[in-house]
């Protein structure tokens, strides 16, 4: 009967804990990440990229102990590039899967569309690369915020560029959609301002987003023969454009030009030398741009795991997943609305920096990074960045006045 | 006896979807929502093409007139949703008396390309007009303001929005019915069995298809403005010939023999793909199976079959 006393003791124990444990079991939950990216068409290797990012940061946090004990974990849904995918995707990520946060976005059109839902979702968005001013500009809401840098500050870096290259006639060439039309504009009026004598030429291009034959637009601009070209196509289609360009002799004459998304490693990894040398090229990020040690951490741990270096897209998926980490690490809570109050003003120390959620806005302050195309990296198969630049997010942002935000 | 089961089940299923929201998870709010108005739509199309026998493939066009009045109405000028939804319903009927005084005058697949060239022009003046339509992003970004009518309704709430679709899709499907019911109704269907013969008896055969066509218009653009809210952007895919294939699609699924086969048809569509999409990305492929499936085996729909088989049982 002595026997019997240690065990029965065993057995309250475990059944204390138990009792006790209940409730910490229900927060063993795993806190789930919804995220949106284009996973299908033209531009899917960009949400390939981002998925990689986001799991990259996962498994990392996960092995560090998770964020306040509990597991991440992440639910994807393919927006296809359209608003309307995107909002009931935002919808079922939401109401079905139960995901705490939300991320993602890669088309401004689909930005624009689904921002003004997020305040009925209750759910923060943290939008990691499309790149449209206006949803942190006057669609800006308490509950979106932006990682990545966005068309206002990345065209300002770009005028910058294009004013001291001295050329005079400018014309772009840009997707027929909110991307295209709004880095010309901005473009335009940056370049303008700072240079009153240069010309915004009125003969431009907006081939449609994913389509195939870009020759007629390529002949249409050297036709006109601008000093300098803006080309904002970005994805599959660029690099199809950029293929079509090199059988015309594009890059032949005698122009400047800048590729507003040109140093996205999808697409260099995809053209290899046949993406000129010589050209500008810009990039949210460059893996091989920031000196400090979670860039080389996260640089190394991505070739490590995946062969090649990570894109723009995959850099700044990461750094959201880190960002949500630190949010919900200072809220104590997943709760929707205290998470969107803990982002704002929130920084954190990211592969391209420590950078800050503006509270004006929710625009992080992030310099956009442009360079030259140089010589080819043979073990990473792309280009190089020559007389690499990162500007100043500060210098380069919209103030909040001029971004129309009111929050 | 059936007739009584038959009026029976559709109560039932009455009550099962005004109580919808206090049982089923949320999520599904969303999806009864869409299929309410996609059915609407498919309805819609079903006038022109069960009834009347024209198979329209610009049918997304007045879904699409009506999604941009509404949705372009509530960003510029903010009216009251009521007032919205009569514009859609006005200028898909305008529209479809259009296209369809050009187009009723042809027959078999002469009417369907003119209805198909007539929708890929008004999807190109959408997709490329862009100081006013926002070309290929859409009119997004408008705010829901008051129904109208002194009616203190929060519409921005899903199961509220939900119950709003709910009265306005119940009604109009009634009258739907009633149309096709009605001596006009008749002379429709003998329209697609005969034309010749309704033609001898002295009607207009022309003046009907035009007026059916006009009908199925304005349907379609109270779809469409009741799609605006729901989706929160009015895009040029909405008026783009895949989406005059849906309701086709969906009144094959369902069966274009009874009039609540195009409702069954956009349930089918809309669940399946819903399920479909959540295990792969082929849904597609699966949707192409099914489609090869019931129009080798199923003719009549999957509505339109069980009816057959059940009313022709002693």
């Amino acid at each position: 009967m002595q026997l019997l006393k240690p065990a029965r003791l065993l057995m309250t124990l475990v059944a204390v804990t138990g009792l006790a444990g209940a409730p910490a079991w229900a927060d063993d939950d795993p806190i789930r990440i919804g995220a949106i990216y284009i996973l299908s068409g033209s531009a899917a290797n960009y949400g390939k990229f981002a998925q990689q990012g986001i799991q990259l940061a996962i498994d990392e946090i996960n092995q560090d102990g998770g964020v306040m004990g509990r597991d991440l974990e992440v639910i994807t849904e393919d927006s296809q590039g359209k608003a309307s995918v995107a909002i009931q995707a935002a919808r079922k990520l939401v109401y079905q899967d139960q995901a705490d946060v939300l991320m993602g976005l890669d088309s401004s059109g689909v930005a624009q569309g689904l921002v003004p839902v997020m305040p009925e979702l209750k759910k923060p968005l943290i939008i990691t690369h499309a790149a449209t001013p206006d949803v942190t500009g006057k669609l800006c809401n308490a509950y979106t915020y932006r990682i990545s840098n966005n068309v206002a500050q990345n065209m300002k870096a770009a005028a910058i560029i294009a004013g001291e290259t001295g050329a005079k006639r400018w014309t772009t060439i840009g997707p027929d959609y909110a991307f295209g039309h709004q880095s010309w504009e901005f473009f335009g009026k940056a370049l303008k301002e700072a240079n009153p004598d240069v010309e915004l030429m009125s003969d431009t291009a907006f081939p449609r987003f994913g389509a195939e034959d870009f020759t007629p637009f390529i002949n249409g601009v050297m036709a006109a023969k601008p000093d300098g070209v803006l080309i904002s196509v970005w994805g599959g289609d660029l690099v199809n454009f950029v293929r079509q360009a090199n059988n015309l002799g594009f890059f032949e004459q005698d122009m400047e030009i800048m590729f507003t998304v040109g140093a996205a490693t999808e697409v260099l990894s995809a053209l290899g030398e046949q993406m000129p040398e010589g050209v500008w090229l810009s990039t949210r990020y460059w893996y091989d741009g920031f000196d400090n040690d979670v860039n080389k951490r996260f640089v190394s741990a991505y070739i490590d795991r995946y062969g090649v270096p990570p894109s723009y897209n995959a850099e700044g998926a990461y750094a959201a997943v880190y960002a949500y980490k630190k949010a919900i690490e200072s809220a104590g809570s997943t709760d929707g609305d205290k998470l969107a109050q803990t982002l704002s003003g929130m920084s954190l120390d990211a592969p391209n920096g420590t950078i800050a959620f503006r509270a004006g806005d929710h625009q992080a302050l992030v310099g956009p990074n442009w360079g030259k195309s140089g010589p080819m990296n043979e073990k990473h198969g792309i280009r190089t960045l020559a007389d690499l630049r990162i500007l100043d997010g500060e210098k380069v942002s919209r103030t909040i006045e001029e971004t129309g935000c009111q929050l | 006896m059936k007739q009584t089961i038959l009026l029976g089940a559709l109560l039932v299923a009455l009550i099962g979807l005004v109580a919808l929201p206090w049982f089923a998870p949320y999520f599904y709010i969303f999806i009864v929502t869409e299929i309410l108005i996609m059915g609407l739509f498919a309805a819609s199309f079903n006038l022109v093409f069960g009834y009347t026998g024209m198979l329209s493939f610009g049918h997304a066009a007045f879904f699409g007139v009506g999604c941009y009045a509404t949705a372009m109405t509530l960003l510029h000028l903010k009216w009251p949703f009521l007032y919205c939804l009569v514009l859609s319903v006005g200028a898909g009927a305008l529209l479809a008396l259009v296209i369809g005084f050009f187009s009723v005058r042809l027959n078999e697949v002469y009417f369907a390309m003119l209805t198909l060239a007539f929708g890929m022009m008004v999807f190109s003046v959408a997709h490329h007009w862009r100081s006013v339509t926002n070309g290929s992003d859409g009119i997004a970004g408008f705010t829901l303001g008051d129904f109208g009518l002194g009616l203190d309704l929060t519409l921005g709430n899903p199961a509220v929005y939900y119950h709003v679709v709910l009265v306005f899709v119940v009604v109009a499907a009634a009258v739907l019915y009633l149309i096709g019911r009605s001596s006009f109704g008749m002379i429709l269907q003998a329209i697609r069995q005969n034309p010749e013969r309704v033609a001898f008896c002295g009607l207009n055969v022309r003046s009907y298809r035009l007026a059916a066509f006009t009908l199925g218009g304005a349907f379609a653009g109270l779809a469409g403005g009741l799609m605006a809210p729901f989706l929160r952007v009015a895009s040029p895919e909405m008026l783009h010939w895949s989406t005059s294939a849906e309701p086709v699609l969906m009144s094959i699924l369902g069966g274009t023999g009874y009039f609540l086969g195009p409702f069954v048809g956009s349930a089918m569509f809309i669940l399946l793909e819903t399920w479909i999409t959540s295990i792969t990305q082929a849904w597609m492929l699966f949707l192409g199976i099914v489609l090869a499936l019931m129009v080798m085996f199923f003719r009549r729909g999957l509505l339109g079959t069980f009816l057959d088989w059940w009313l022709e049982r002693k």
